[in-house]
């Protein structure tokens, strides 16, 4: 079991992947589908992404003390910045404040603020555990699955308010089924990407099953599993059904969404525990 | 589904305690008995590394921080000066940062006959 410090580090890697992504992938489904009122949206998890951004690498300095102290000590806060953690740190500052401008700049605004969410993310090829292979290839596959992710939680929100007026539900149905042509391709990229990098990372059968980190990967395919389950009802029930004119489907979607945020939630905390407190196979 | 939630999670925490501990060897070695307490204690790491704090705990009771002012810089090998409390258990916990920003920590003891 962790200590007080790790699980408050879990928490605050797993406010940092939440902030991060949803804020990114809003400002990609606004940019993508032209959608309306997601400013508030985008704004408060960019601001959830940059309080964790902070306290995630103050907490860091407290890990290298072992008490509260290191928290706010300059030396070893300095020593952190002199590693790939102060670079990660920059680049999700000067991402998420770029993000969060472009929030406010009116029509060029998402194409100011995705640029910032995509640095942010790339920020996350600078530390951990893909960082530590240091090969190009896995780079890119994390850069990439981390954009997928983005795309699918960022367009949860809209989708589920658009669906539940009846004034919007055509524009609901618009947006789900053009979400769903580009996710059979993102979706699958978000799957090779992330079975490829479990390889890469676990490296066999046996430490799969034998290992923390491989028996968290294993639970994080199944909440996905159970995640492409409700993502192949919408596509293939519900957003048809909504297209139509089906109000029920709007409910049913609604629903279906609401279940999906709850699985991310699990995935986004299962990752947050596998990168923070457990090491990798040897 | 729960039995095999909880059991992914227990083993998750289980092994989390181990995370990061790449020592390599020390000297005295761990867990050995020395007949006279050892002037300095050597930490040699697979990996280059910067210490932040080490700490030494005798006999469960007396506890202090060890000075780190030489040690300014990422290297595998740091020789550290010991102060002599008698006979016993000597618990050594170290704290650092690897140069690929990783956190590090762990622990070793000897005893003093």
């Amino acid at each position: 079991m962790p200590d007080a410090f790790g699980l408050v580090a879990i928490v605050t890697k797993f406010a940092l992947y939440l902030g991060v992504l949803t804020a990114t992938g809003t400002v990609m489904a606004t940019l993508l589908f032209r959608l309306d009122r997601t400013r508030g949206l985008a704004g408060a998890f960019a601001v959830l992404g940059l309080v964790a951004t902070v306290l995630a690498f103050s907490l860091r300095g407290a890990n290298l003390t072992g008490d509260v102290s290191g928290m706010t000590d300059p030396e070893m806060l300095a020593l952190l910045w002199s590693t790939p953690v102060g670079t990660a740190l920059l680049l999700r500052l000067a991402g998420l404040s770029l993000l969060i401008a472009g929030l406010f700049m009116g029509r060029a605004g998402p194409w100011v603020a995705v640029p910032g969410g995509v640095i942010a993310i790339w920020s996350f090829n600078h530390v951990g555990h893909v960082s530590g292979r240091d090969t190009t290839l896995l780079d890119a596959a994390l850069t990439v699955h981390l954009l997928a992710v983005a795309f699918w939680i960022g367009v949860l929100t809209p989708l589920k308010r658009l669906a539940s007026s009846s004034t919007t539900r055509a524009i609901a149905a618009d947006v789900g089924h053009r979400f769903g042509v580009i996710a059979s391709v993102t979706v699958p990229a978000l799957i090779v990407m992330g079975v490829c990098m479990g390889y890469q990372l676990v490296g066999s059968f046996p430490a799969l099953t034998g290992t923390g980190y491989g028996q968290a990967l294993i639970l994080k395919a199944l909440l996905v599993g159970a995640l492409l389950g409700l993502a192949a009802a919408n596509k293939l029930r519900f957003i048809p059904a909504l297209r139509m004119g089906d109000p029920d489907a709007a409910t049913h979607l609604s629903k279906s969404i609401s279940v999906e945020w709850l699985i991310i939630l699990a995935v986004l905390g299962t990752t947050a525990a596998l990168t923070t407190n457990l090491t990798l196979p040897t | 589904m729960k039995n095999f939630l909880r059991a992914a999670m227990i083993g998750i925490w289980a092994t989390g305690a181990m995370a990061h501990s790449p020592l390599d060897r020390t000297s005295p070695a761990n867990e050995a008995t020395v007949a006279e307490m050892p002037t300095e204690v050597l930490m040699d790491f697979k990996g280059d590394i910067r210490l932040t704090r080490v700490s030494i705990t005798h006999a469960d009771k007396h506890s202090m921080d060890m000075d780190l002012g030489e040690q300014t810089s990422f290297t595998q090998e740091f020789t550290l000066p010991m102060h002599d409390m008698g006979a016993g258990v000597y618990v050594i916990e170290w704290r650092g940062l690897g140069a690929d920003g990783h956190a590090l920590k762990g622990t070793f003891s000897f005893t003093v006959e």
